[in-house]
């Protein structure tokens, strides 16, 4: 594509998100809504192969329908409150639309089918892009919103999205499907506590956001794809080898790393409003995400993956530079201690 | 009858739509889509916005709807579908004119009744006034009101339309 484009093209990405986060009308919401969508369409196609344009048009046509559904919503509230600012919702029909309107945006269960199959078609950099940026703007507006939406709906459609997205990534060995199933699971975290307390689904926002960069930009250093390739990674590169081991277990949420942070407040918060069968049932289903992850360490890291012999030497290609790398790695994994920083956040 | 207009010309609006939703050939859609504009310029205009009216025919029809029409004409085909050549498609326009006779008796007959929505008779569409306040006309008004407190909105829809020309053109070129 030619540079000056795909610039302004990703620039009108940025802006549609920040025009999203900052609008205070309603109709401005959608109008960044529909700009961040038309303008990633080109970035997912960037490869012109018959899978990442069926994947961009899956992409299109469910957050179209997600668009119109959130016009629907703000017209209904529209109706019965008189003014386009950006308060709670005041009508209950308003609010469920508009709910399943941002669930069908973020991929939450049910609508989480477009999530693997999308996630697989394209390249891994647009991956990338959908799976950390996109997620920014309907979570943001769902956190504006948090005080007027149903709870039930919102609960349900988290517990669901946790089971998704542990059991729909076992049985997968592509490592895109795999971070789209996380995707799923850790969207199911961050809206289970939102209407309990908003700030600690920021919390797992920025947290998801660091440790999935990391994980993909991994991915694009050692170019790998399948679990097949990521298992080559010790011969040409054994210190991203460790460091995927240590990223996949802070996925995982297990304690010295910095992805028990989010998981451990959200069940702190949850157990503060009495609800106790509902983190013990969360937490037992993050166990599915966790085996998934230590299956990929224990194939890419701890273990040499039998393949045949020639297969055991990768070539050696001109190291691809990423950038914050190193940083990103340390934010992914040693950020627990400083959990008395949250109250930053507020 | 004229109270009852903007009704009569929304459920027209609403029957055109179902036209071209059930996808005939382009051509089709585009002649419905001249119908479906006249009509939605009619409503606009029974509220007092004779200004926005004018814009739907000269630009919409006028501008985009005639660009439509030759490019689609440049690409059809030698037997375009038409709403009874193929039973798929007649079969969704039936559905969606049985759909909308059933809103309207919905509308018409059933006082205070909720579904989702309470219709209290026919409501907000029937007009008693032309909503001029005073001197000044409110739609005009509306207008240049766009140009000054709104110019964000301004500056965002130009350049949301100057990027759908560059994605547009981005997708279609290949490779």
């Amino acid at each position: 594509m030619n540079p000056l484009i795909f610039t302004t093209i990703l620039m009108t990405v940025l802006l549609g998100t920040m025009i999203v986060m900052m609008s205070s009308h309603w109709l401005m919401i959608w109008i960044g809504f529909e700009m961040n969508l038309l303008a990633i369409i080109p970035i997912l196609m960037k490869k012109y192969n018959p899978r990442t344009m069926e994947a961009s048009t899956k992409y299109f046509l469910t957050q179209a329908t997600a668009s119109m559904l959130l016009m629907m919503a703000i017209i209904i509230n529209l109706m019965h409150s008189g003014q386009w600012t950006i308060t709670k919702v005041f009508n209950p029909t308003a609010s469920i639309i508009m709910t399943s309107a941002l669930a069908m945006k973020l991929g939450l269960t049910p609508f989480h089918f477009w999530v693997p199959e999308v996630t697989q078609g394209i390249s891994l950099t647009s991956g990338l892009i959908l799976l950390t940026w996109q997620k920014l703007a309907p979570m943001s507006i769902l956190y504006q919103i948090s005080p007027s939406i149903n709870l039930n709906i919102l609960l349900t459609m988290a517990v669901l999205s946790i089971l998704v997205g542990g059991w729909g990534g076992l049985n997968q060995t592509q490592l895109r499907k795999i971070m789209a199933y996380s995707s799923i699971a850790h969207m199911g975290w961050m809206t289970a506590v939102l209407a309990y307390n908003p700030t600690l689904t920021m919390l797992n926002m920025l947290i998801y956001i660091m440790m999935t960069l990391t994980m993909f930009m991994l991915f694009i250093h050692s170019s790998s794809t399948t679990t097949l390739s990521l298992s080559h990674t010790w011969n040409k590169t054994p210190l991203t080898t460790t460091l995927i081991l240590i990223t996949l277990l802070s996925m995982g949420g297990l304690p010295p790393l910095s992805g028990f942070m989010p998981k451990w407040m959200i069940i702190q918060e949850l157990t503060k409003n009495n609800s106790i069968i509902l983190p013990t049932l969360m937490a037992i289903m993050a166990l599915l995400n966790l085996y998934f992850y230590m299956r990929l360490t224990y194939s890419t890291s701890l273990t040499m993956f039998p393949s045949t012999n020639n297969m055991k030497m990768k070539w050696q290609f001109e190291t691809k530079r990423i950038t914050f790398l190193p940083p990103l790695i340390v934010m992914s994994s040693l950020l627990l201690p400083l959990t008395p920083m949250l109250s930053i956040l507020d | 009858m004229m109270t009852y207009i903007v009704f009569i010309l929304s459920v027209i609006f609403v029957v055109s739509f179902v036209g071209f939703s059930s996808k005939p050939s382009p051509i089709y859609g585009g002649l419905v889509l001249i119908v479906s504009g006249g009509v939605g310029c009619g409503i606009i205009m029974n509220f007092g916005g004779s200004f926005l009216g004018l814009m739907v025919f000269l630009i919409y029809l006028g501008g985009m709807l005639v660009v439509f029409g030759y490019t689609t004409a440049m690409a059809t085909e030698q037997y375009p579908e038409v709403w009874v050549s193929n039973t798929t498609v007649m079969g969704v326009f039936l559905l969606g004119l049985l759909m909308e006779v059933m809103l309207v008796l919905y509308v018409l007959k059933s006082e205070e009744v909720g579904v989702a929505f309470k219709f209290s008779g026919v409501g907000d569409w029937a007009i008693y006034d032309t909503g001029d306040s005073g001197v000044f006309s409110e739609e005009i008004m509306g207008v240049a009101a766009l140009y000054s407190y709104g110019a964000w909105v301004v500056i965002v829809t130009g350049w949301s339309l100057l990027v759908g020309v560059l994605v547009v053109l981005e997708v279609t070129r290949g490779d």
